[in-house]
C-alpha cells in the first residue's frame, strides 16, 4: 500500500480564457497581459515571471490594447470604447473614459509617456493626455474612412502610422494631417480578399514594418511610399508583430499559432548593407497568437489557447539562469480550488461561477500505483452563479463544507450550505457586513466558526460565522503604519488556535502575525511571496517565495527556525530552484510533523525536513531510481525533497486527512478539446 | 601498355554514373559526368555522350573545371591521381600522382597551383582529411602530385559534406565549410586555426546530422540539409553567440543534396521523395515541385548560367531539368536491382542485353552506348516503396529466337504460396514494342524454376513452343493456340505435363535442332522427344543436384553438358547415352555462344572467378583464365557481334561471333552502395594515351595484325583500317600534334596500300632488327609471367592440363619482339 489514498480530480473544466493583448514596460521588468474575458495580469519578469497581480475581468470590459504609460501606469481600451486606468495596487479597474470614436481598437503610449493614441472604429485617431489622476483629450487627428487597428509612433514622437484594412497612412503629429496612404495589397492583381493590417511598426529609419492578413511582413519605406521587402512568413494571416528596441528583431505571430523571428543581419560578414531575413520559427501555441512582445532578452508570446510564452534568446544572455529556459504559462499562479476537508467538497472557481463537487470514495484498498474502483461516483452538488457582470476574485469553503463565500470587484457574497440527504440547497447569508472591496483572499478557520477576508491596503477583517447562518464582523486588522497601501495580504492556511493570520505584502514581503493584534514580522525579502501556511502543531510558518526560495519562520520564538537557516546556507538544489512555476499551496500532515507538502503546476513534494538536503551533484527527482535500489543503498540515496510527477498539470492539492490525498489536475488535452477549432494544416503523414 | 593479343577484362559499362556531382560545363553546353572508371561528356543539345574520358585505374570520385581555364576538368580518383582534362577534345593534359585514394575534390578560384581533395588518414580507419594538393608545374605529363599540407582533420568521407564559400574582403580571407555527422565548422583560410564550430552541442540524437552543405554564392549564408528533413541556412555564423538560422522543412527524410541558384535567389534540395524542391529567396512559403522524377535524388548540380541543373538519381540516371522545373531529358544508364532474378538474356532483336530494371520492370540495356533503351512494364502495378511489403516481381525472362515472343514469369515475395504469372507478349511491328498476348496466373503450383522457347527459325510459328519447370515437380509444355474469335488471335494453353519419379524439375533447354528437350529432375537429366513427348534417356552423375544444363551446337550437338552442385563438370553422349567426360569444377555460369560450338563456364573458388571456355566433344578447355576478377561473377552471356572479328580470331575462336559479357556484384566498402559493373573480354589493345601515340598505336596494331594474319587468306581491307589514323590526325587540335615533317610519314604509309603477300623473310628480317631493341621493355617480361601464370594455373587444373604447342609458342613470341618494331623505324 503506497503512502497515501489519492483523489485524482479531473472534473474540473477550467478553461483558461486566451490572450489578447501584451504589453512590456518600457524599462522591461514586468508585463502586463490581458485575457479576451477581460482580466487583465501582471508578470514580475525579476520574480520568475511570477503572476504577481491579477484583476479579474468584467463581462462589459473587454480589452483591445493595453500600454504603459507615465511610469507604472497601466492603461487598457476595448470594445466598448473606453479608456481605462488599472490600479495596480487595488487590484481593480478605475472608471474609464470615453474614448468619443466608437469601439477602440488600438492604443499606444509614445516614447516618453505623456500622450496615448488611440485608433478608433470610426477611422479617428485621437491624442488623450496623460495627467495626475486620469486622461485628459488633447485632439483629433486626420480622419478617414475604415477602422484603425493598429497605430505605431514614431520613436521621436512626430508621427504615427495607422494601419486599417487594405491601407495604412502615416500621420504627422503636430498637423495632425495624413503625410502618405499606403495601399498593401495594390501590386495584387485583382485582390479578391480585402488585406487587413493587423499590426503596424515604425522604425526609426523611417521604415514601416507591416503584417497582415495574407500572411506577409512588409517594409515599406514611407516617404517614398515603396515597397522595401516583403515576407511571406505563413500561409493564413499574420496577427501581431513587435519590434525590439535595438530595432534589429521582430517577432511576428501568425494564426496558425507559429511565430517568427526577423532579423537584421548583414548580406556579407563585415558588410554594411544589411537585410531583414526570417530565421527563427516556433511553433509553441495551436491557436492563433494574438500577442506578441519583444522584451531585450525574450520573445514573449500569448494565444488564444491561453497559453503565455517566454522564449529567451540564448545569444542574448550572458550566463546561464533562469531566464535561459523556455517558460510557458497556462494556468494562474494561484489558486482557484479549495477543499472541505471533513466533509470532503471541492470547491472551484470559474470566472463567473462556482462548482461545489462532492468527492467519490472508494471501500477497497490496493497496492501502491493501483487504481481503485469508486463505490461512489464523485457529485457534482451545485453550481452557484455570480451576480451581475463582474468576475469572481476570490472564493472559499470552509472545511465542514457548510459555508461558502465569494467575493467579485464590488460585494463580497457568504452561502450557506445544506446538504440533507441527496438535496443541496444554498442560502444566502442576509445582511453580510459591507466591507471596502474587494476582498483579494478568504480563509475559514479550522474550526469554521470564523471568516478571515482580506482587503485592500492590507486590512484583514474577521468575521464570526453563527449559526444557522448569520455573520458578524469583528474587527479589522491593519498592517502597521509604513507599509500600508503598498501590500496585498495573503492569508496563510491552516492555524493553531484558530486566531492567527499572517499577511504578507508583494511589495514590500514582509509578513504579520498578528494574534488578534500585531505579533511579529518576517524579515524582508527581495520576491514575491507565492504561497504559505502555517503549521498546526508548531506554528511554524512556511513561506514559498517565487524564486523558489523555501523559508520557515517560528512564529512563537519569532525567528527562522534552524531547519531554515541550514537550507539558506546550504542553498537549495539547483534543479529545484530552476523549476517551472512557483509553489502555489503548502500544506502539512498531521501524522508527520516534519513533513512538509507543497505543489506547482509539474510536481507534488513531500519535504522530509528530518533528511539530509540534497546537493548539486544527486538527483533531485530521485523516486523512480530509488525504488530499484535495495534497502540499505536506498537508506542512503534518500533526501529531504520526495518529489513525484505524476499528476500534470496540477492545479491543487491538500490533504483530506492522515492518509488521504486529494490532487486536481487539468490534462492540457482536455481543456484544449474546449478551444475552437484551430486553423486548418496540412500536416504531413496525417 | 599490355601487349596486344592479351585478353583482359574490360569495364565496359553499367557503372555508377553517381560517383559525384555533375558538372555543367562554363556554356552549359555539355554536362560532364562520372561512370565509374571514366569521365563522359554529354551534349546537352544533341543528348549524345560525345567523350568518354578514360585513364583512371579506378572509380572516378571527383570532377571539377578548371576554375583559370573553363575548357578544363580537373578529376580524381580512388587510384590516387589527379588528371587535368582537355574535355573538348577529350585528351589528358596532364597527370598528378598523389598516392593515396582521394575521395573528393575541390578547386578554388583564388588558389593558383593548388586543389583541395579528401584523402583517408594514414593509420586511422574511417577518418578523413583535407588536404591542399600542390600542382606542381612541369613541362612532362606525368607528374608528382606529393606536396599536400593537411588543411582541417577528421571531415566527412562525402563530397557533400565540404563546401567553399565565397571569398570575403575583411582580412579573413575566404571561408569554407564542413559538415559532418552533428558538427559544422567554419575554418576562415588565411587564419587557418581559426575554426568556428556551431551546433555542436544542439544536436541530440541522431536525427538533425547534417547531410550536406553548401554555400550561397553572393551571400554570407550556408545551407545545411539535415537527416530529419529539414534545411537550416545559417547567417551570422562569424559570431559565436549571435548566430541565426532559419529553417525550411518540407522533406520527409535525409535531404541529400542542396544547390543554389547563380544569384543565390533560388535554392534547390532533393531526397528520397523523388521530388525537385525549389526554394525562393528562402522563404518556406514560396516553393515550387518537381514530382516524380523517379527515384531518390542524389546529387544536383547547377550551371553557371542558372538555365539547366542537373539531378543525379539513385537508380543510375540524371535527369536535366530547365530553370523553370521542366523536366527535359535523362540518361538512364543500367538499373541496379536488387537481385537479378532474371539472369543475363539477349534481346535477339536489338541484341540489347535484358534484365530485371526498376521493381517489376523489364530493362533492355545497351552496351554500346552504356544506357537503357527501354523499360517495359511487366507487372503492371503499383510500386510502393515500403518495407516489408510482399512485392511482385520478375523472376524468369525468355525470348523466341527472332524475338518476336517474349515469356515471362513474375511472382510475389511470398515463400510458401507465390503468386505465379506467366505472360507471353507479342512483339508488335506497329508500336515497336512488346503487347501482352496471354497472361496465365497460377502456371505451376511453385515457384518456376526455369523456363526456354523452342526456337527453330525454319519451322516458322507452328513449332514455337515454351516449356516451364517448376518445384512443383512437373514441366509444363505451353503451345500457341488460334482463337476462336472471328480476329483470328492467337493465345498460348497448356499441351503437355511432363515429371520424372516426382523430383523438382530445375532446368530445362532445347537442343539446336529442336527435336529434343532435356529437363533436369534435382539429381537426374531427362532427355524427351518433343513431338511425341516421349523420354527418351536419363543422365545422372550423382552426387549432387544439377545446376546447369545445356545441349551442344553445331559440330557438338550430340552432346549435352550438365554442372552440378557438387562441383562437378559432365559431358554426356546422346547417341551413346554414356558420360563422355566429367570434371571436377564449381561452375557458377554455364553459358553456351549461340553462335558456335564453344561453351564457357565460370567457376567460383576460393574468393576468384575462373573462366574455362571448351567444346563439349573435347574435355581440354580451349582457354583458361584465372583470377578473372575478385568479384563474384553472378551471371554471364555471349552477345553475338554485329559482323565477325577476324582479329583475334587465331587465338581465341569463340570471342569471334560473340562477345562475352558478365556480371558482379562490386562492393566500396566506404559507403556501402553496391554497384554494378559489366565487364567484357575483349582483345587487348593498345590503349592511345596522346594522338600521336594513338597513331603510332594504330600503326602498331596494324603491324601486328599483318604478322599475326600471315600465312592466311584474308582479306584484309587497308584503306579502314587505315582511316582512323587519318581522322586521327585531322581532328587533333594543332597544339597537341607533333611537327608536320614528323608526321608525314605515317600519315603516307597509312594511305599506302600495303603489300599483302610480304613474304615471311621479310618480316622476319625486320624481327631480327628490333628485337634487340625491344628486349628491355618491361612489357615483354609481363607477358612471360602471364605465361607462366598460365601454365602454373593449368598445372594446378588437374586433369584438365593444357599445354600450348611449342608451334604455337614460338609464334606468340614472334608476335611479341614483332610489338614495337614501329616505332624505331619512325
Amino acid at each position: 500500500m503506497g503512502e497515501f489514498e489519492v483523489h485524482r480530480v479531473r472534473f474540473f473544466g477550467l478553461v483558461p480564457a486566451g490572450v489578447r493583448c501584451l504589453a512590456c514596460h518600457p524599462r522591461g521588468s514586468r508585463l502586463a497581459l490581458a485575457r479576451t474575458d477581460g482580466a487583465v495580469e501582471v508578470y514580475n519578469f525579476a520574480a520568475n515571471y511570477f503572476q504577481e497581480k491579477v484583476i479579474p475581468g468584467h463581462e462589459l470590459r473587454t480589452v483591445e490594447s493595453l500600454c504603459w504609460a507615465a511610469g507604472d501606469r497601466l492603461f487598457g481600451a476595448g470594445l466598448s470604447g473606453d479608456i481605462t486606468e488599472y490600479d495596480l495596487s487595488g487590484l481593480s479597474a478605475a472608471r474609464g473614459v470615453d474614448g468619443g470614436g466608437g469601439p477602440i481598437w488600438s492604443m499606444v503610449a509614445n516614447s516618453t509617456g505623456t500622450q496615448l493614441a488611440i485608433g478608433c472604429e470610426d477611422g479617428s485617431v485621437k491624442i488623450f493626455q496623460v495627467v495626475p489622476g486620469g486622461i485628459q483629450f488633447e485632439r483629433n487627428l486626420d480622419r478617414r474612412k475604415g477602422r484603425v487597428l493598429c497605430l505605431s509612433w514614431h520613436p521621436s514622437d512626430t508621427h504615427i502610422v495607422a494601419g486599417s484594412i487594405d491601407f495604412f497612412r502615416v500621420i504627422d503629429v503636430t498637423s495632425g494631417q495624413t503625410v502618405q496612404r499606403i495601399m498593401v495589397n495594390h501590386h495584387v492583381e485583382k485582390a479578391k480578399r480585402e488585406c487587413v493590417v493587423w499590426a503596424i511598426s515604425l522604425l526609426s529609419s523611417g521604415t514601416v514594418v507591416s503584417a497582415d492578413s495574407f500572411g506577409r511582413v512588409q517594409f515599406w519605406d514611407w516617404e517614398q511610399g515603396t515597397l522595401a521587402e516583403s515576407h511571406t512568413v505563413s500561409t493564413s494571416a499574420a496577427l501581431s508583430l513587435a519590434v525590439s528596441e535595438k530595432e534589429d528583431s521582430i517577432i511576428v505571430g501568425t494564426s496558425t499559432g507559429a511565430t517568427y523571428q526577423l532579423q537584421l543581419l548583414p548580406v556579407t560578414l563585415g558588410g554594411q548593407e544589411k537585410r531583414w531575413v526570417r530565421t527563427k520559427p516556433f511553433q509553441f501555441h495551436s491557436h492563433d497568437v494574438r500577442a506578441v512582445a519583444h522584451s531585450p532578452t525574450a520573445l514573449i508570446s500569448g494565444g488564444l489557447d491561453a497559453q503565455l510564452v517566454i522564449r529567451p534568446l540564448m545569444e542574448k544572455i550572458q550566463k546561464k539562469s533562469y531566464d535561459a529556459a523556455l517558460r510557458k504559462f497556462t494556468f494562474p499562479h494561484r489558486r482557484l480550488v479549495s477543499c472541505a476537508r471533513k466533509a470532503r467538497l471541492l470547491l472551484f472557481q470559474f470566472s463567473q461561477y462556482l462548482e461545489l463537487w462532492r468527492l467519490g470514495s472508494t471501500e477497497e484498498t490496493g497496492k501502491d500505483g493501483e487504481v481503485l474502483p469508486l463505490c461512489q461516483m464523485p457529485e457534482h452538488l451545485v453550481q452557484l452563479k455570480s451576480k451581475g457582470p463582474e468576475h469572481i476574485y476570490c472564493s472559499c469553503v470552509s472545511p465542514c463544507g457548510t459555508w461558502v463565500g465569494y467575493s467579485t470587484a464590488s460585494r463580497f457574497h457568504l452561502y450557506r450550505v445544506h446538504c440533507d440527504g441527496d438535496g443541496v440547497s444554498l442560502r444566502k447569508v442576509p445582511k453580510v457586513p459591507k466591507l471596502l472591496p474587494p476582498a483579494y483572499q478568504l480563509q475559514f478557520s479550522a474550526d469554521s466558526d470564523s471568516l478571515f477576508v482580506a482587503s485592500a491596503r492590507g486590512s484583514v477583517h474577521v468575521f464570526q460565522l453563527l449559526e444557522p447562518g448569520g455573520c458578524k464582523h469583528l474587527h479589522t486588522l491593519r498592517p502597521p503604519s509604513g507599509v500600508e497601501g503598498r501590500c496585498l495580504p495573503f492569508l496563510p492556511r491552516g492555524s493553531a488556535q484558530g486566531g492567527c493570520v499572517a499577511e504578507v505584502s508583494a511589495v514590500v514581503p514582509s509578513v504579520h502575525c498578528p494574534l488578534l493584534q500585531h505579533h511579529c514580522t518576517v524579515p524582508t525579502y527581495n520576491c514575491a511571496v507565492s504561497a504559505l501556511a502555517i503549521h498546526p502543531s508548531t506554528n511554524n510558518l512556511v513561506i514559498a517565495y517565487s524564486d523558489q526560495q523555501l523559508l520557515e519562520f517560528s512564529i512563537p520564538e519569532k525567528q527562522y527556525t534552524s531547519w531554515s537557516r541550514a537550507v539558506q546556507s546550504r542553498g537549495l538544489h539547483r534543479a529545484w530552484l530552476e523549476r517551472d512555476s512557483p509553489i502555489t499551496h503548502i500544506t502539512f500532515n498531521p501524522k508527520n510533523p516534519s513533513h512538509i507538502l507543497l505543489h506547482d503546476t509539474y510536481l507534488l513534494c513531500v519535504l522530509d525536513k528530518s533528511l539530509p538536503l540534497p546537493d548539486d551533484s544527486t538527483l533531485l527527482m530521485n523516486q523512480s531510481t530509488l525504488k530499484q535500489l535495495p534497502e540499505t543503498a536506498r537508506k542512503r540515496q534518500l533526501h529531504a525533497f520526495k518529489i513525484c510527477k505524476k499528476f500534470q498539470p496540477l492545479l491543487f492539492m491538500d490533504l483530506l486527512d492522515e492518509n488521504c490525498l486529494v490532487v486536481v489536475e487539468r490534462p492540457i488535452m482536455d481543456f484544449k478539446t474546449q478551444l475552437p477549432l484551430p486553423v486548418q494544416q496540412k500536416k504531413f503523414g496525417t | 601498355m599490355v601487349a596486344p593479343g592479351a585478353l583482359r577484362v574490360v569495364r565496359c559499362g553499367g557503372s555508377a554514373l553517381r560517383g559525384a556531382r555533375a558538372v555543367f560545363s562554363a556554356d552549359s553546353k555539355y554536362l560532364l559526368y562520372v561512370s565509374g572508371d571514366f569521365v563522359k561528356v554529354y551534349s546537352v543539345n544533341t543528348e549524345e555522350t560525345l567523350r568518354l574520358m578514360g585513364g583512371h585505374a579506378d572509380l572516378v570520385t571527383g570532377i571539377q573545371l578548371n576554375p583559370h581555364n573553363h575548357m578544363q576538368l580537373y578529376s580524381c580518383s580512388l587510384d590516387g591521381t589527379i588528371k587535368l582534362w582537355d574535355f573538348m577534345d577529350g585528351i589528358p593534359i596532364k597527370t598528378f600522382t598523389v598516392g593515396t585514394k582521394l575521395l573528393a575534390l575541390y578547386t578554388l578560384a583564388s588558389a593558383e597551383d593548388s586543389v583541395f581533395a579528401v584523402i583517408p588518414k594514414k593509420g586511422e580507419r574511417d577518418t578523413f582529411q583535407l588536404v591542399s594538393v600542390t600542382l606542381t608545374k612541369g613541362a612532362g605529363q606525368d607528374l608528382e602530385g606529393k606536396e599536400l599540407s593537411v588543411v582541417l582533420d577528421g571531415v566527412g568521407a562525402s563530397m557533400k559534406h565540404i563546401a567553399f564559400g565565397r571569398e570575403v574582403c575583411s582580412p579573413s580571407g575566404f571561408f569554407f565549410l564542413l559538415c559532418s555527422v552533428g558538427w559544422l565548422v567554419l575554418v576562415f583560410f588565411s587564419q587557418m586555426n581559426c575554426i568556428f564550430s556551431l551546433s555542436t552541442t544542439k544536436t541530440k540524437g541522431g536525427d538533425n546530422r547534417f547531410s550536406c552543405v553548401v554555400c550561397h554564392p553572393k551571400e554570407d549564408c550556408i545551407a545545411t540539409g539535415h537527416a530529419d528533413g529539414k534545411i537550416r541556412l545559417w547567417r551570422n555564423f562569424h559570431d559565436k553567440k549571435e548566430y541565426t538560422y532559419s529553417t525550411l522543412h518540407w522533406h520527409h527524410d535525409i535531404v541529400m543534396d542542396l544547390a543554389f541558384s547563380i544569384e543565390g535567389t533560388r535554392l534547390l534540395s532533393g531526397g528520397v521523395e523523388s521530388v525537385l524542391v525549389q526554394w525562393h529567396n528562402e522563404s518556406s512559403c514560396q516553393k515550387d515541385f518537381l514530382p516524380r522524377l523517379g527515384s531518390p535524388i542524389e546529387y544536383i548540380s547547377m550551371s553557371s548560367d542558372g538555365d539547366l541543373c542537373c539531378t543525379l538519381h539513385t537508380d543510375n540516371r540524371i535527369s536535366i531539368i530547365n530553370s523553370n522545373l521542366r523536366f527535359s531529358r535523362s540518361i538512364q544508364g543500367l538499373i541496379k536491382s536488387r537481385d537479378v532474378k532474371t539472369g543475363l538474356v539477349v534481346d535477339p532483336r536489338t541484341k540489347a542485353l535484358v534484365l530485371n530494371g526498376e521493381p517489376g520492370h523489364l530493362q533492355f540495356y545497351s552496351l554500346q552506348s552504356d544506357q537503357q533503351l527501354f523499360s517495359l512494364d511487366i507487372v503492371q502495378r503499383q510500386y510502393i516503396h515500403q518495407a516489408g511489403l510482399k512485392q511482385s516481381d520478375l523472376v524468369k525472362v525468355a525470348f523466341s529466337a527472332q524475338g518476336t515472343w517474349l515469356a515471362t514469369v513474375e511472382e510475389s515475395e511470398e515463400v510458401t504460396d507465390p503468386e505465379l504469372q506467366l505472360k507471353l507478349w507479342f512483339y508488335n511491328e506497329e508500336i515497336q514494342s512488346f503487347e501482352l498476348n496471354t497472361r496465365i496466373n497460377t502456371p505451376h503450383d511453385n515457384h518456376i524454376t526455369d523456363m526456354c522457347f523452342r526456337d527453330m527459325d525454319e519451322l516458322g510459328d507452328d513449332s514455337l513452343i515454351l516449356v516451364t519447370t517448376g518445384r512443383d515437380c512437373v514441366f509444363k509444355v505451353w503451345v500457341m493456340v488460334e482463337d476462336t474469335d472471328p480476329e483470328g488471335d492467337v493465345s498460348w494453353s497448356c499441351d503437355f505435363v511432363g515429371s520424372y519419379h516426382n523430383y523438382q524439375a530445375t532446368n530445362c533447354c532445347f537442343s539446336e535442332d529442336g527435336s529434343l528437350l532435356a529437363v533436369s529432375f534435382e539429381e537426374t537429366v531427362t532427355v524427351w522427344d518433343s513431338l511425341t513427348w516421349d523420354l527418351k534417356c536419363t543422365f545422372c552423375h550423382p552426387p549432387g543436384n544439377i545446376r546447369n544444363i545445356c545441349f551442344g551446337r553445331l559440330t557438338c550437338s550430340k552432346y549435352i553438358i550438365g554442372a552440378t552442385d557438387y562441383g562437378f563438370l559432365c559431358c554426356w553422349n546422346l547417341l551413346t547415352c554414356a558420360l563422355e567426360w566429367s570434371a571436377q569444377l564449381n561452375v557458377v555460369v554455364l553459358q553456351p555462344d549461340p553462335l558456335s560450338e564453344y561453351i564457357a563456364a565460370i567457376s567460383w573458388l576460393s574468393k576468384e572467378s575462373s573462366l574455362f571456355v571448351f567444346k563439349p566433344n573435347e574435355p581440354l578447355p580451349v582457354y583458361i583464365q584465372r583470377n578473372l576478377c575478385k568479384d563474384k561473377i553472378l551471371l554471364a552471356a555471349f552477345v553475338p557481334r554485329d559482323e565477325p572479328e577476324i582479329t583475334s580470331s587465331e587465338k581465341y575462336p569463340w570471342l569471334r561471333k560473340s562477345q562475352l559479357f558478365f556480371l558482379t556484384d562490386t562492393q566500396i566498402c566506404e559507403t556501402k552502395i553496391l554497384l554494378t559493373f559489366f565487364f567484357k573480354l575483349a582483345v587487348e589493345e593498345s590503349l592511345p594515351v596522346t594522338p600521336f601515340s594513338l597513331l603510332l598505336g594504330k600503326h602498331r596494331h596494324q603491324q601486328a595484325q599483318e604478322d599475326t594474319d600471315l600465312g592466311k587468306l584474308v582479306v584484309h581491307n587497308k584503306q579502314k583500317q587505315a582511316s582512323p589514323a587519318v581522322k586521327e590526325l585531322l581532328h587533333t587540335p594543332a597544339h597537341v600534334l607533333p611537327s608536320a615533317s614528323f608526321l608525314c610519314t605515317i600519315f603516307i604509309n597509312s594511305l599506302l596500300i600495303s603489300k599483302e603477300k610480304k613474304s615471311a623473310e621479310e618480316v622476319a628480317d625486320e624481327v631480327e632488327m628490333e628485337s634487340e631493341k625491344a628486349e628491355d621493355d618491361s612489357d615483354e617480361e609481363d607477358i612471360t609471367a602471364m605465361e607462366q601464370e598460365d601454365t602454373s594455373h593449368m598445372e594446378l587444373l588437374g586433369e584438365m592440363t593444357c599445354k600450348l604447342s611449342k608451334s604455337q609458342e614460338k609464334e606468340l613470341r614472334k608476335i611479341r619482339k614483332m610489338d614495337y618494331s614501329w616505332i624505331s623505324a619512325l
